[in-house]
This record gives structure tokens, sequence and C-alpha cells, in this order.
């Protein structure tokens, strides 16, 4: 009993001082970094070309979206947030500033965005748009669609793949964005809704696995990203162009910590992110939309469209027609 | 019993209880809570708002039948490999024993895209395959249903079944069978009247544990139950923290704690149903026989049948992600396929440095983890079976805590816990957590392997003078290898693929692999996502071969 007892309070103390001396060590170096808490995909070559140009080291912690408020909080009210520079969908930005998260930096070069972008240190520099995907080897050009409404013709029936609309917040604000700025009518949208809801579409939960089918053939067109056009090449996707009718998206945007541990490098950070330079690889390399003027991702046709932001919606809006689109798409 | 016992007793439930109360009880805490945290002011609205939802009937009923119906095939599987790899003289039973525990190796998300890709309706590989054959018009098999979600989940818990039930299979006495059949009961008889009843502890504590694990499971439910409009108890819960942006753990939280209840319950029950454990025991002072039967003429169909089943529920699908891997995107097999075949995912995968530290860093969490989880999981496993007072039942309802939680939340429950301790974003904090959620995997394989260790041999060797720890060191310890091997296999695959804790507590620099496949994954990436997968089986596979030789070394193979 003795031994053992001493055996395991040997290995729990092994186990504390570990973690002591790993936090320490951690603790003690004091070379430059930043720290960048976000949700977007291969930003990588970003973070070595800021490295490089200002020998900062940026270090990126990606947080999946549901798990982003609940983990910047418990940080935050834990004395413990680690994040020098945030960057989320613009709600949730909004929601971390109405805590006191966010401070008031505005970059310099914010002038050169549109006019509205920056919103008391919340600086808006993308759109994670949205679009209508489709497999260009199984679907013939003229069966495209033209508008939106043509995704409720009978011959898509089994072939669509789309977000769960209700659950998936961007699918969500996206509906209630075609209803705003797309048709003419409550009514005209209802009955897109209806129609799209018959040709039974299949869900997933996020638009990650959303092009996978669309490639592999297993559907045909999906309610998904044009920048999986980029990151998935060659994959045989194109997008639908809409004619008259805008593109459409969640805004991306970001912000400095009140808190932040490296608050000159946070700076220097999101300085260099809001530049051409950086804006032009993550429009290249991960095909996002970014407001810088004149820089757009290699997708033919995107830099005629019109892509536009969606009103934001709050929690309880989204919860309210996620019910909604529950009955109409026959969610179970 | 004794004052020893009591204190070595309390001693654990004090370790134990902290590794696995916290969390769950920061969980309460938030379930309680107003706002996003775990320190608001009180409120029941989130109870409220969680159990009248009018969809939640439904919900649980989908859950039920998918559990119970996932934890009965994998059980009754797991018993089926089992009996043939450890008792008869089947060929190839080590390549039959190590195909038994791959699903435990591969990340649970990629396994079920492999069998969406070969049993979805509209081209699933196997559909297609089945429709030219027999010229149907129609797919038979729709992957998307709930029968589709209980054969994958089912697939996907056998290992954890077949390592309970193999240690205590392999501890099996034979003479009791022997004395079966000189009675004259048939072979059949003698299976059903003798050999199961006699493993029922382990049996009884694979499907429970199954059951529990078939709960908190989310990639099935999100993979194939999410397009087939099935929802079950998990992606109910997603479906709670994913809608809006603010997601409420809270009230995730007051769901889980249904589950909670009926996980301690049924551990309870497990108590109760094996608690004659005299009954149990094959392994006393007077000499065990681990006996071969002999099949002779069944020898070849049963062989036949136990590879053409292994070959389609287990190396099929990793075909299906050998082929992903190598194709430059999800493509349907075809000779244009096969011509565009090519390393890239590999390559990419090998230089990219964030995969590479994720392998490092899930090596050390595998084995290290492993190694401290077993050790504290022969102390808790001895107590819960050979003292079995209210204290042991505490004990190991208290084991239990984190791992009956939902994956989606406990995660975060964790998160509320360290953020308090000077461990948060530490390797550590990833190493105590995995320890405190996954302890039955390393405690209910060393129950069963206990139950059946009489305890006039420990009696003996303290009468002769040796103390507990040698008693245990000496005498115990060596009768339950193939039980050590088997949790230690368990912890350390499940270690070195974990995801629920992961994603909340990994942080630069401590990223680990289901990190990296979670990326992929959200990005779309199933080629790369399928390589790394592969690497994962690849290193997880040599792991157990290497823990089996050792284990070899001391006693005959449980595999």
């Amino acid at each position: 009993m003795k031994p053992a007892k001493k055996s395991v309070s040997f290995i729990v103390a092994l186990l504390l001082i570990s973690g002591t001396l790993f936090v320490e060590k951690g603790g003690a170096a004091e070379e430059a970094k930043v720290a960048f808490y976000a949700n977007i995909t291969a930003v990588e070559p970003i973070m070595d070309a800021f490295t490089k140009a200002t020998g900062i080291k940026a270090e990126y912690t990606r947080i999946s979206t549901a798990k982003f408020l609940a983990t910047v909080f418990t940080e935050f009210e834990a004395g413990k947030l680690m994040a020098d520079v945030i960057q989320a969908p613009l709600p949730v930005l909004e929601m971390l500033k109405a805590k006191g998260v966010i401070s008031s930096y505005v970059s310099p070069e914010a002038a050169t965005y549109p006019e509205g972008s920056n919103k008391d240190g919340i600086q808006q520099f993308g759109i994670e748009y949205v679009g209508l995907i489709y497999n260009k080897e199984l679907v013939k050009p003229e069966d495209v669609p033209k508008r939106y409404q043509d995704l409720t013709d009978p011959k898509w029936k089994d072939k669509i793949v789309m977000a769960n609309p209700a659950s998936h917040a961007t699918t969500i604000c996206w509906l209630i964005g075609l209803r705003d700025n797309v048709f003419a009518s409550e009514a005209e949208w209802m009955e897109f809704l209806k129609g799209l809801a018959a040709n039974k579409p299949m869900f997933v939960a996020s638009f990650g696995p959303t092009p996978a089918p669309i490639e592999s053939g297993e559907k045909v067109i999906g309610i998904s990203m044009p920048k999986y056009i980029v990151t998935k090449a060659p994959a045989p996707l194109d997008w639908a162009r809409v004619q008259n009718q805008p593109l459409m998206g969640t805004p991306r945007a970001m912000g400095i910590s009140t808190k932040a541990p490296h608050p000159e490098e946070a700076k220097k950070f999101m300085d260099y992110w809001l530049s051409k330079e950086a804006m032009g690889l993550l429009a290249k390399d991960v095909g996002e939309y970014v407001l810088t003027p004149g820089v757009f991702p290699p997708i033919e046709g995107m830099d005629q469209a019109k892509v536009i932001s969606i009103k934001e919606l709050s929690d309880d809006e989204i919860a309210k027609w996620g019910e909604e689109f529950k009955k109409i798409f026959a969610v179970k | 019993m004794t004052g020893k016992h009591t204190k070595l007793t309390f001693f654990l439930i004090a370790i134990v209880g902290f590794l696995t109360v916290c969390p769950v009880v920061m969980l309460v805490f938030g379930s309680l809570s107003e706002g996003l945290t775990a320190s608001g002011d009180f409120t029941l609205a989130k109870y409220v708002a969680a159990y009248s939802d009018p969809a939640l009937l439904e919900v649980l009923f989908n859950t039920v039948v998918f559990v119970v119906g996932a934890s009965i095939s994998a059980t009754t599987l797991a018993l089926f490999l089992a009996y043939l790899n450890i008792r008869t003289d089947i060929p190839f039973k080590f390549i039959f024993g190590v195909i038994s525990i791959i699903p435990m190796m591969i990340p649970h998300i990629l396994f079920s895209v492999s069998w969406v890709l070969l049993l979805n309706p509209s081209n699933g590989i196997l559909n297609l395959l089945l429709k030219e054959l027999f010229a149907l018009e129609n797919a038979p098999f729709n992957i998307y249903s709930l029968p589709g979600m209980i054969l994958v989940e089912g697939l996907l818990d056998l290992p954890i079944a077949y390592l309970i039930i193999a240690p205590a299979m392999s501890a099996f006495d034979a003479s009791l069978e022997e004395s079966s059949r000189v009675c004259g009961a048939s072979t059949g008889k003698t299976i059903f009247r003798i050999t199961l009843p006699v493993l029922r502890p382990a049996i009884l504590a694979a499907f429970i544990l199954c059951v529990i694990r078939g709960l908190a499971s989310f990639a099935v439910p999100s993979v194939i139950g999410m397009p087939g409009r099935i929802y079950v108890l998990a992606t109910h819960l997603y479906q709670m923290v994913s809608t809006g942006f603010a997601a409420d753990y809270g009230k995730a939280s007051a769901v889980g704690m249904s589950v909670l209840v009926a996980s301690i319950i049924l551990i309870y029950l497990y108590r109760y149903l094996t608690s004659a454990g005299e009954k149990f025991v094959t392994i006393a002072g007077r000499g065990y026989k681990p006996t071969i039967i002999r099949l002779k003429r069944s020898k070849v169909p049963l062989f036949l049948i136990l590879g053409i089943l292994s070959f389609v529920l287990i190396v099929l699908p990793v075909i299906v992600l050998i082929y992903i891997s190598l194709v430059p995107y999800s493509m349907v097999p075809s000779a244009r396929a096969f011509s565009m075949m090519g390393m890239k995912h590999w390559i990419d995968v090998l230089n990219d440095p964030i995969s590479l530290l994720s392998l490092k860093n899930s090596l050390f969490l595998g084995i290290f983890g492993a190694t401290v989880g077993i050790f504290l999981s022969i102390f808790v496993a001895y107590v819960i079976v050979k003292v079995r007072t209210r204290s042991a039942g505490i004990l190991e309802s208290l084991s239990f805590l984190s791992f009956s939680f939902p994956g989606i939340v406990i995660g975060v429950g964790f998160m509320w816990f360290f953020v308090r301790t000077p461990l948060y974003a530490t390797i550590w904090a990833l190493l105590i957590g995995y320890i405190a959620t996954y302890l039955p995997y390393g405690i209910r394989p060393l129950s069963s392997a206990f139950v059946q260790i009489h305890n006039h041999l420990e009696e003996s060797s303290l009468v002769a003078g040796a103390s507990y720890l040698t008693t245990l060191r000496r005498v115990v310890v060596p009768l339950l290898v193939p039980g050590i091997i088997s949790g230690w296999v368990l912890m350390a695959t499940m270690f070195f693929r974990e995801l629920s804790l992961s994603v909340v507590l990994s942080r630069p620099g401590t990223e680990v692999l289901a990190v990296q496949i979670l990326r992929f994954a959200e990005d779309g990436l199933w080629g790369r996502l399928s390589a790394l997968g592969i690497m994962m089986i690849a290193v997880s596979a040599l792991l157990v071969i290497l823990v089996n030789y050792i284990g070899n070394k001391v006693r005959p193979m449980v595999y």
C-alpha cells in the first residue's frame, strides 16, 4: 500500500512539476511575437510573409466558429486571453466589442478600404461569399442556373447539397439575404424556399463538407463557397454566374484585443494583414473575396461579380429563422 | 474490508475525483449560469429551454435505436471475432486480431466518409457495383439511414468491445467447457450455457462501454445521420451550439446531464448484474489452462466467413481511404481516376510543419499518456473489482464521469477548468484531460480480467509474507497482462486520435493530430485528411504490434 501510494504520488508530482516547468519555459521566452485567433483557411503564407517582413513571429490559433466566443470569453474573464489580434465574422467581433474585448485601433491601411468598413476599431476586410457551385463535368452549360430561382427546377431533385438551413448560421443569414437583396417580394422568396425544399437537398453540418459530394458526383450542385474552386483545384468545380443578382456573404472582420499581450506587434500585424500584399495572398492562395480595391480571387468572372455583405442577424433572429426553415425544409 | 483497502480506495477516489469531477462541475455551473461562461448569475432557464424542445422526444428515440443497435452489433461481432481468434485454431489469427482493432486507429470522421463513398445511394462504389452485377434499377443500400448509422458506429465501437472481451476470453478456463462436453452437451449448448455466462462481466462491460461511447459519438451522426435527416442526441447538441454565433454550451450541458445520469444508472446496473463476483472466477490457485479448440471441418468455412467480414467491413473502407489519398479530388474509381493518381496529398502533409509537430505531440500523448493511464487504471480496477464496497462503487462511477459526457461539451468543461490553472494551453492539460476522460478504457479491460482472478491467489501471497505491492507485481499483474495490453492499446490509440478535448485545449505548439484532421475536414481537403489518417493507422498499428510483442514475452499473445 505505502509503496503504491508513493508511486502514484510520484507520477502525479512529476506531471505537475513538468507542467509548471513547461509553463515557466513558455513565459520566460520573450521573443517578439503576435498571437492571432481566427477561423480561416490556409493563412500560413501570410503569417510567414509577415515574419519575413517584420521579424515578428506570428502564431495562428484556429478556433471553430461554434467554439469561438466560448473560448475568447472564457480566457478574457479568467485574465488569460492570449490573443493579440482577433479575426471572425463581423457579428462575433461586435459581440466581443460589446464586452470590451476589442480595442479601437484603426490601422492607417484602413484608409484604402471602402467607406464604412471600420466601425470603432472593428475592421471589415472581406466577405465570406456564398454562391451556387456545380460540377462542370456533370452539368451541361445550358443547364447551369442563371438565377437563384432556377435552383427550384425539378431537374435538380436529389442533386443539391447545402449546409443545414435549420442550424448553420451563415446559411440562415444567406437565405434571409436572398429575401432582402434578390427577391421582389416575401411571397416570391417563400415560393423559392418551398421549391428548393421540394428538391430535397442533402444537408451537411457546414460549408466544409459541401464540395466533396459535388466533386465526386454524388450531388451535382450546391449552395457553397466559390473559394473551393481555388482550394480544391483541379476538381471540376465552377460557379453559376447569376445574372443581375449579387453574390452574398458574411462580412469578415478583425480587431486588436484590449488586453493584447503584445500591443505594438499586434498593430504591426493588423497593418500588414490589411496591406495589398497580404490581401493579395489571401485572394490568390485561398480564394477569399477581399475588400482591397483591385484585388480579386483567381476565379474566372469574379472580378465582374457583384459581391455584397448580408445584413447581420442577432442570435435570437438566427434561432427564430432556424426554426422556420426547419419546418419549410422538413428538417426533423 | 481492511483499513489498507479503505485508504487505497479513498486515495483513488481523491485522484480520480479530482481528474473527472472538476470539468463536470464546471459544466454544471455553466448549465446554471446566465451568459456564455460558467461564472454568470444563477438561472434554470437553460434546463427549461433544453428540455421543453418538442424535437427532443424523437431525438431520444433515434438515439436509443442508434446506440443500442450499434452496441449490440459491436459486442456480437467482437464476441465472434474474439472467440475464433483466441479460443480456436483459426489460421492468420494475428492478422484478424489487428484488423479487429483497426477502426480504433482511424479518425471516426474519415471512416464515416469512407462508408459514404461506398454506400451512398447516388454513386456509392458498392451500390454501383451491385447495380451493375444484378441489373438493379435503384441502389440496394442507403448509408444515410439508421441501419447505416448503426453499421458504421458498430464497427467503430468494435475494437472497444473486442479489447474488453479478448482478455477475458484468453483467461478462460477450458476445463469448464470440457466438463460440459463430458456431460454430453453439444458445442452450441456449451457456448450458450457455459462460455457466454462465464464471460458475462466482460460482455456487459463491453456493451455498456459501447452504449456510453455511442451516446457521445459525433462523427457518424454528423456525416451519415444529418444528410439522412436522422438526428440523435449528439447532432441535436451540435444544432443547439451552432445555431447562431454565440454558442451556449451551458444549454448543451443541461442536455448532457441526462446522458450522465443514464450512464451512471448503467454502471450501477452493471455492478448489480455482476455482483456475484465469485461466479465468474476462472483463474484460481488450482491452475487454469486456456486450451485451444480445434475447429476441424468447420475451420475453412469459418475462416472464409471471418475473412470476408473483415475484408468488407474493415479492410475495404481502409482501401477507399488509400484511394482518396492518391486521387487529386473526390472521384468515383474509373480508368481516368487511376490515371490521375499521384502522391501530392502525401507530399503536402509531409511538408506541412504543423502536421509533423502534431504527429510528434500525439505520439508523446499516446505513449506516455497511456502508460500513466494504465498505471492508474490497475489500482482503480483492483479496488472496483476486489473491494466492492460502496466507496468502490463511487470510484467506478467517478471514473465514468467525464467519459459519459458528449464529446462536444466535455472539452468546454475542461477549458473552463484548466483556464483557472497554470496548465492552460500546455500539453499537460491535454495529457491530464485525456487520462481523466478515457480512464474507463484502461479500467474496463482490467476489471474484466481482475474478475476472473480468485482472491485465493493474493491471499496465499500475503500469507506467505509478501506486501500488497509485491503481490500485485509478482502475482496479479502477470496474470493481468492481456488486460493491461488491451487497456494500453485502447488508451494509446484513443489518445493518438483524440478530438473532443484537443479541439478546445490545443494551442500553437501543442497541436495534435486530431486538430490537423479537423482543419483538413473543415476545409474539405479529404485527400490530405486520408493521407494523414493512413499515417495514423500505420503508427498505431506499429504501436499495437510492439506492445503485443512486449506482452508476448510475458504471456501468450492475446490477438
